[in-house]
């Protein structure tokens, strides 16, 4: 029990906490650990402070295991699980959704079954192929090969064309400059009328 | 291999179960391990397997197979028409594409010929062989060495060229 003539600190009492709580709260502490069981305490023994726990003798011990355990000297393996376990966090957070997916897909969808294509209908360009995913890229992501193929045919007859009118062009000038009547090869040249004639009809006599 | 196959091509090995005639009271091992393997492998894959054909039955659609029309020949193109060459040249990849499955499906039946017969196949898969080697000696005469960027055009010179030789030999063959 606090003595009568205790008076509280005042760093203490504006926090709310009275310093008899803390005391009474150290008391009981030490009052429990003088009551814990002996041998718990022994590395507390031999202490002169404690007269509570007096030093036991020394008895040779023998293990049931395979001896004296050994501080074993090895490099960290903490690198190496760190490596693993992020591995294969980040190759799991999309390949176990993706798995999953493709799963449900074949089993709930399945793939297509083969068929005849039917009289009058012109199958469009997804519906030749096989899996159901294969053919949600082919609907939604690819062109159809038509269109490549209309694409190139396009672009050899623009290039066919080209070549077609620059060899003609090339015969053209050639032509044009050989005969000289075409619209090339053309050059100004002064007016007839522009020409002083008149010191050329009589002779220099 | 799918379910349906061409039964006479891949034709399989007559059965002959031969009649029971027991004349001990022990059970069969055979019997035992064959119903063990039953009941804990092929029942529950079965099962499985027909749960999820039920599930694909709900929603069915179909595949077809591409028909492309013929186009004209390299041999029947005009001469600087390069629009009927392309045609040409992309039929001719489609036939080579189609040439190489042939040849696939020539070589998958002679060996499975030749698994089927066991150490009997040398008389017994004549005519598999047969058609094997007709296949391979077109296939090499009109296809072979022409390397990896063959064309419509270098095949047809090298037509052109066997071609001439046959024409070298039977004129040697007459002269001579």
């Amino acid at each position: 029990m606090a003595p009568a003539d205790f008076r509280p600190c005042d760093h203490w009492s504006h926090r709310g906490v009275s310093k008899m709580a803390v005391l009474s709260v150290l008391r009981a502490a030490a009052a429990l650990v003088a009551r814990r069981p002996f041998h718990k305490l022994q590395p507390l023994a031999g202490n002169s402070l404690l007269k509570a726990f007096p030093a036991a003798p020394k008895v040779a011990v023998r293990h049931g295991s395979h001896g004296k355990q050994m501080f074993v000297i090895k490099s960290s393996q903490y690198y190496d699980t760190r490596f693993l376990r992020l591995l294969t966090f980040y190759t799991l957070l999309t390949g176990i959704p993706v798995t999953v997916f493709i799963t449900f897909v074949n089993i709930f969808i399945g793939e297509a079954e083969l068929a005849e294509i039917p009289e009058d209908y012109v199958p469009e360009h997804w519906e030749y192929h096989k899996h159901p995913i294969t053919r949600w890229i082919a609907k939604y992501l690819y062109d159809p090969p038509e269109k490549g193929y209309e694409k190139m045919m396009a672009l050899i007859s623009i290039e066919e064309e080209k070549a077609d009118l620059r060899l003609k062009q090339l015969e053209v000038r050639r032509l044009m400059r050989e005969r000289g009547d075409g619209a090339w090869y053309q050059y100004e040249t002064l007016d007839k009328n522009l020409i002083d004639n008149s010191h050329k009809s009589n002779p220099d006599y | 291999m799918p379910e349906d196959w061409d039964k006479d091509v891949y034709r399989q090995p007559d059965s002959r179960t031969p009649e029971v005639d027991k004349k001990t009271g022990l059970p069969n091992p055979a019997v035992i391990v064959s119903k063990l393997f039953y009941y804990t492998v092929d029942l529950p894959v079965t099962t499985f397997r027909d749960w999820v054909e039920r599930q694909r039955e709900k929603n069915k659609f179909y595949y077809y197979h591409r028909h492309f029309r013929r186009v004209p020949d390299l041999t029947e193109c005009t001469l600087g028409d390069f629009l009927c060459y392309y045609e040409a040249e992309m039929q001719w990849r489609r036939d080579y594409k189609v040439d190489q499955e042939i040849m696939k499906i020539l070589q998958e039946r002679l060996r499975a010929c030749q698994q089927r017969e066991g150490h009997s196949y040398v008389q017994n898969c004549a005519k598999e062989l047969e058609q094997f080697k007709q296949g391979a000696k077109g296939y090499q005469s009109r296809y072979g060495d022409l390397g990896a960027y063959a064309s419509s055009r270098k095949c047809l010179m090298k037509q052109k060229h066997r071609m001439i030789e046959e024409k070298e030999r039977e004129q040697a063959a007459s002269e001579a």
